[in-house]
């Protein structure tokens, strides 16, 4: 991994695990952060998207998503 | 033959705990070569009990008219299918949750068997989710025509954060390690080497690493916004980032619908090369490990009414998607998905 993308990710990390603490979403104001929009989610279309985009693409991964073996090109 | 390994990992997001329903979806591939794939599968996951979940997808490839590389042998067309299936466990223990799974498929000169596992934990009543996950492929192409199968293995390891920042505001951040040992050339594409085209010879082993950040941030007036960053590197020194910027609406209960733009951009791999010369150890002619760019476009549209529709119980929703994908190797294609999603008791 390049120097820049590790500096970011540990940033990242760092920065998330600092403030977990201090987030204070209650139960009932929950709401909108279950709507389908705001869900990173693997659903059957963006398995597929993804499935397939690895398959033009030299890369893969990332997003904790699915993809397989894939066919004919 | 397309030798992408077979990764299968947790999907991390880990706030809505699973539902009974089964998901039906038909996708629709075409490209400017004039190369088709219908794609119908279901997705049906059932609760055994409040802790203990399972879920089992059944899909098939159905690939037609020539490829480039299929084009060389069999001019007149060529036809390929894949079948794929999987099935995963996940079962709560308090705030984690436990998944082990697998996956299978097969087609024409490709094989591919995974196992999974991965676990999840809220913290912080929840507001936080840490996520990790582990599969373990076992690839085997056949190179076409010859009867001759090599074996490919595929490790996989997945870690992200999510985390609720406010009531309208999460992110994730991920990062993948991907290593892949054995056959890795594509025994079907073939480039120029001291004017001859030959298949090409990929090293044996390669490291993968992906970073990703995402975003999703609740806009006034029933509006999201989705934001997906990732930052790809591997030894092979192919390099690529991918943006992806989307917003989607409510209109009123019933109608979501949205668009995203998908940005992406790699270098090639350290030995590509247009055409070779002399006696290189390594040369490609696979199109995946070339420098290029590419964009896309995708709308989508949900419908949930609010009773029954078609037949089908209250809950039920219609799902339809299309991509248009360009890149600057001048690969055109066009994708349609229609999805149902079934509530069941």
């Amino acid at each position: 991994m390049p120097r820049v993308g590790r500096v970011i990710f540990a940033l990242a990390v760092v920065a998330g695990l600092a403030s977990a603490g201090c987030a204070t979403v209650k139960p009932w104001q929950r709401g909108l952060l279950a709507d389908s929009c705001m869900v990173f989610d693997s659903s059957a279309e963006t398995s597929y998207m993804t499935h397939w985009q690895e398959a033009r693409e030299g890369s893969m991964g990332g997003f904790g998503v699915q993809g397989g073996g894939c066919g004919c090109k | 033959m397309a030798l992408t390994s077979v990764v299968l990992v947790v999907a991390a997001a880990g706030y809505n705990w699973a539902q009974n329903q089964l998901d039906l979806s038909f996708h629709a591939f075409q490209d400017k070569r004039g190369v088709t794939v219908l794609s119908p599968d279901a997705d049906f996951s059932k609760d055994f009990s409040d802790r203990t979940n399972l879920k089992v997808k059944f899909g098939v490839d159905s690939i037609s008219a020539a490829s480039n590389s299929c084009a060389r042998c069999h001019p007149d067309g060529a036809n390929n299918g894949r079948v794929v299936g999987s099935a995963s466990v996940t079962r709560k223990y308090g705030d984690s949750k436990v998944t082990v799974g697998g996956e299978f498929s097969k087609e024409m000169f490709y094989t591919a068997t995974t196992g999974l596992a991965s676990i999840s934990r809220d913290l912080n009543n929840a507001n936080t989710t840490v996520a990790a996950g582990f599969a373990f492929s076992l690839n085997q192409p056949v190179l076409h025509p010859s009867r001759q199968t090599e074996s490919q293995r595929s490790m996989d390891t997945y870690v992200s954060l999510t985390q609720s920042w406010t009531k309208g505001t999460v992110t994730q951040f991920g990062y993948e390690l991907n290593q892949i040992n054995g056959y890795q050339t594509n025994p079907f594409l073939r480039t120029s080497v001291n004017s001859v085209l030959t298949t090409g010879n990929s090293p044996d082993a390669r490291t993968r690493h992906a970073v990703s950040a995402r975003l999703r941030q609740a806009l006034p007036a029933e509006t999201f916004l989705e934001v997906d960053y990732r930052r790809y590197h591997d030894n092979w020194s192919l390099n690529s980032s991918t943006l992806a910027l989307g917003l989607s609406h409510h209109f009123g209960d019933t109608i979501v619908a949205g668009g995203t733009y998908r940005y992406y951009t790699q270098t090639g791999t350290y030995f590509y090369k247009p055409s070779y010369t002399g006696s290189p150890t390594y040369f490609t002619g696979d199109f995946r490990l070339f420098p290029f760019d590419a964009g896309s476009v995708t709308g989508h549209i949900e419908l949930t009414p609010k009773g029954p529709f078609l037949n089908m119980p209250a809950g039920s929703s219609l799902t339809l998607e299309y991509e248009r994908y360009r890149s600057t190797t001048g690969f055109v294609a066009g994708i349609f998905t229609g999805g149902i999603r079934i509530p069941l008791k």
